[in-house]
């Protein structure tokens, strides 16, 4: 029956593993969105390597010990499996390692089925503690770390490195176990008992504290008390071991800088992501990215995570298979943690019980420790998730734990000694359940509740690969000719902006300076997500881990007449507004100096720095003294009276420059109302405010996104974003329109000049008279100069081309 | 197209996960379940007593369940009223598959022929054992050949 249920278990791991073999291997050619891709075969190497030595192992295992625990075996084939394959998926170089040390651990394992006892475990446990004491000694003097630096652990010969601190984990517990097993009977009182270990305990902590290795002396501490603990029954004893280490941890976080900065990062990432918070939230923004269902296989992008291979396998396994595949790893440790229990209180003897409790708790309490270091659950400690991190000490330990579980098992048919208290064993039990538990809940947590704030943050780099492999929507003009298109293939597209002079406009979109203009401010419809039907986004994620097409963006802008006013302003410093005054749509809208923004990459930093500003969109953003360019506006309200303060504010206050215009771009805040000594317009608010005097007294809605192209229902027009009003009455508006008519010109324009400091600046406005028969249209220039003869040219000669199509 | 075979492939690789999780549960279940029925398919013979007192008067009792005290406390399963037997004086009760005797501690003792009982000792039909001045027999059911076999 065990050979059966062990088999079928097998089977369907093998299934499992030849899958996400395959899935890595053509996950590529998803990413490529073609069947002409560069598949990965390397990894079959890794799957063909574990499906013999599986097999092997088995074969021993239901010949050698036939009523072994039937579960052990395969839950630890299957997430070794699942952690090679990942580790191989990051890394090839590492998963071949990885999968060397595989092999070394099952051939120790195979070898370890024909030990028909484990009592030599027993007999030479103080030899086997001091063997492992001395090895973790020698790391002092000989240590070395295989990077290259950080903390000295390991061993290393050649190539090939040990950290014996992995081993001695192991090598304590037989050491408790044997030990207590052998005095707990003698009627010694149980203090003379503990004081031994107490020393030997505590001389391993210490050295491991003096290597700076904090996880490995937190397990070893917590696997003394649990060993102690369920073999004494004293519940004081787990009392006294939580007291001590809070007061430890409050001391560190006082004193010891490590400590604290470990602590710190636990409990206020978000303060500094950059530093020493970046490996969690970046491990929580991968966990984030898995969502429920995960990204797939190859298809995430774990390599953005800190040290995904050891300390984060949990985090890079949550981002490519999601919730649903942590919490069939999270039930797996599970299924480990139920059958060691079993085995142990099914053991012929008190050794073997301790000794199977022991390694359970090994594999409970580190798998709860760095996954919950991995959610933000615990402080993180850098110890490996058994059978599962890449690390050839810590598997071949685990394996040999498992091996020493699974010998212990196999002696069902003897009964099981007498157990005096079988509450230790419950509370520890389920003290290990709800670790566990509480590691899914946390996990769901991140992945579902807080999972799109972390998403949207600004260091997720996952938006910039988005960017490389998902084709952004165009910016097109009034006519359909193109502003801003995609250039390069998929998996390198690039943003190409055609029409450079509008870039303090159109914005741009960098891995470094992140978005601007309008690629900001319509960020949602040329990434795809709005107009897009929200199937079509949860379909494109599910199939490609991406957000869908973006959609193409047409604008209100007039690229012939741009072009000519951007020609006129080659050299100055200021704004062009040219506004279709009935409907709002703007014509023109133009600042300079400007930028090129397909040189952002090179030139980006100097922008930023730059005083004259090329980034700032002058003509929405842009605030300028009005001085006197007001005069028509005072005219249509006041005819030739003369104006106080509180007029005057009566005129800032009916055209509007108290509002900020509804469009979709940045646009300036408003001053405040009352104070006119630091009164300032926007070349937008002026050209709205001039609108009235050419279109009958009514304000229009300013626009500038006429249409999107929906995948459903092709262009879609995209209405004002908000209402147009009258400011006066039309005979009023009529009235001052007329009023400032050019001599011998279709047109009515005024020129006025401000003054600030030692600054000054040139306005211009002008638009159609009330009885023009076209499109009604007006023009704003503004000069960061006094130079009212370009001003006027500009203006005049813009609107004359404006006027004659 | 690549996507969704790659989805199709992702699902059943889910599936293949929890496969391994419900295959597991499946096997704890079924396990549960022939412990059940293991359990329930003990059948437990019932016993037959027969105490003769030394006044010659004689008791009987058929029990089904698997504990009988005997005593001169009249909560015992069985009370008995002699001066010589203890209040709770000795138990027969059935596992691993027998009807075992076991003295509780008694003033006078319980004997089986001349040896006084002090471990559990095994008892079979017909046996005779003495607590006090009574005498006590007991009688086991034959159960069915077919039921042992199962």
């Amino acid at each position: 029956m065990n050979k059966i249920i062990q088999a079928r278990l097998l089977q369907i791991t093998a299934l499992f593993l030849i899958l996400q073999t395959l899935i890595i291997t053509l996950a590529p050619a998803v990413r490529a969105r073609t069947w002409a891709a560069d598949y990965h075969f390397s990894q079959w190497i890794a799957l063909g390597l574990w499906g013999l030595f599986i097999a092997r192992a088995h074969y021993d295992i239901t010949r050698k010990l036939p009523d072994a625990d039937p579960y052990l075996f395969p839950a630890a084939a299957l997430i070794s499996g699942w952690g090679l394959l990942t580790i191989w998926r990051l890394d090839p170089s590492f998963g071949a390692r990885q999968a060397l040390w595989f092999g070394v651990s099952l051939v120790v394992l195979i070898l370890g089925t024909r030990l028909a006892t484990i009592d030599f475990l027993r007999r030479y446990k103080y030899i086997l503690l001091t063997c492992g004491v001395f090895l973790v000694a020698l790391t002092l003097i000989f240590g070395t770390n295989p990077s290259g630096s950080g903390p000295r652990l390991w061993l290393g010969y050649g190539d090939l490195y040990l950290q014996p601190s992995e081993p001695l984990k192991l090598l304590l517990v037989v050491f408790l176990a044997a030990y207590l097993a052998d005095k707990l009977p003698s009627r010694l009182r149980t203090i003379h008992i503990l004081y031994p270990t107490v020393i030997l305990s505590g001389i391993v902590i210490l050295l491991l504290i003096v290597q700076r290795d904090l996880g490995t002396a937190s397990i070893f501490t917590a696997l003394y008390t649990i060993i102690i603990y369920l073999a004494i029954g004293r519940k004081r004893i787990l009392f006294i071991t939580i007291f001590l280490l809070v007061l430890v941890s409050v001391l560190g976080y006082e004193f010891v800088g490590i400590i604290h900065a470990r602590m710190n990062s636990w409990l206020n990432p978000w303060d500094d992501p950059t530093g020493s918070s970046y490996q969690i939230i970046q491990a929580l923004i991968a966990i984030a990215n898995g969502g429920i269902v995960g990204r797939g296989l190859g298809l995430g992008s774990p390599g953005f995570i800190p040290v995904a291979i050891s300390d984060f396998i949990y985090a890079a396994i949550a981002e490519e298979s999601g919730l649903l595949g942590t919490l069939g790893l999270l039930a797996i440790f599970s299924l480990i943690v139920t059958r060691g229990f079993r085995a142990a209180l099914r053991a012929p003897d008190l050794f073997r019980r301790l000794l199977a409790a022991g390694i359970t708790t090994y594999f409970g309490v580190q798998t709860i420790l760095i996954v919950g270091g991995n959610l933000r659950l615990l402080p993180l400690t850098g110890v490996t998730l058994p059978f599962v991190s890449y690390g050839g000490s810590s598997l071949l330990t685990s394996f040999i734990g498992i091996l020493i579980l699974i010998n212990i098992s196999n002696h069902q048919d003897m009964d099981p000694a007498p157990l005096l208290k079988p509450q230790p064993y419950l509370i520890l039990s389920s003290l290990l359940f709800t670790g566990l538990f509480a590691a899914a809940l946390a996990n769901g947590w991140w992945s579902v509740v807080r999972g799109a704030d972390l998403l949207t943050r600004s260091d997720n780099q996952r938006r910039m690969i988005e960017e490389r492999y998902v084709a952004r929507g165009l910016l097109l003009d009034d006519t359909n000719s193109v502003i801003t298109t995609n250039k390069g293939q998929i998996g390198n597209y690039s943003r190409d902006y055609k029409y450079v002079d509008l870039a303090s406009v159109t914005g741009y979109i960098d891995p470094i300076y992140g978005r601007a203009g309008l690629e900001a401010s319509l960020d949602d419809y040329l990434s795809g997500l709005r107009g897009t039907p929200v199937s079509q986004v949860l379909w494109n994620n599910l199939l490609y881990g991406m957000d869908p097409e973006g959609l193409d963006v047409r604008l209100s802008i007039d690229l012939y007449l741009q072009d000519r006013v951007d020609e006129m302003m080659v050299g100055a410093q200021g704004a062009a507004v040219l506004l279709n005054a009935k409907s709002g749509e703007i014509l023109v809208m133009a600042s300079h100096p400007t930028f090129n923004p397909n040189h952002l990459a090179e030139s980006g930093g100097k922008l930023n720095a730059d005083p004259l500003k090329p980034l700032l969109n002058r003509a929405a953003l842009g605030q300028y003294p009005s001085g006197s360019i007001t005069q028509p506006f005072l005219q249509a309200l006041f005819g030739n009276n003369s104006v106080k303060d509180k007029d005057l504010i009566q005129m800032y206050k009916t055209f509007g420059f108290y509002q900020t215009p509804q469009i979709q771009l940045p646009v300036a805040g408003v001053s405040l109302e009352a104070d006119l000594k630091t009164m300032r317009v926007s070349p937008l608010q002026m050209a709205l405010a001039s609108a009235a005097l050419s279109n009958h007294g009514m304000i229009p809605a300013p626009r500038i996104v006429m249409a999107i192209n929906t995948p459903g229902e092709g262009w879609v027009s995209l209405p004002a974003m908000g209402t147009p009003f009258e400011a006066l009455q039309a005979s009023a508006a009529d009235e001052a329109a007329t009023f400032y008519i050019a001599q011998n010109q279709p047109y009515w324009q005024q020129i006025g000049l401000a003054q600030e400091g030692q600054s000054s600046f040139t306005w211009f406005i002008g638009g159609t008279p009330p009885n023009w028969q076209g499109t009604p249209l007006v023009i704003v220039v503004v000069l960061e100069e006094n130079n009212e003869r370009l001003a006027q040219r500009i203006g005049q000669e813009l609107l004359v081309d404006a006027m004659n199509p | 197209m690549t996507a969704l075979l790659v989805l199709i492939l992702r699902i059943a690789l889910a599936i293949a996960l929890y496969a391994f999780l419900g295959w597991t549960l499946r096997t704890f279940w079924q396990d549960l379940k022939q412990q059940g029925e293991f359990l329930s398919s003990q059948k437990k013979p019932g016993i037959h007593i027969h105490a003769v007192m030394e006044n010659g008067k004689d008791v009987q009792h058929r029990f089904v369940q698997s504990e009988i005290v005997i005593g001169r406390d009249p909560k015992c399963d069985f009370p008995i009223i002699d001066e010589a037997i203890s209040s709770r004086h000795v138990r027969v009760s059935y596992h691993h598959a027998q009807w075992w005797l076991e003295d509780l501690n008694s003033t006078n003792g319980t004997f089986i022929g001349k040896t006084q009982v002090t471990i559990p000792t095994v008892l079979i039909t017909s046996d005779q054992f003495k607590c006090g001045g009574t005498t006590f027999t007991i009688l086991v059911d034959m159960i069915d050949e077919k039921l042992l076999a199962s």
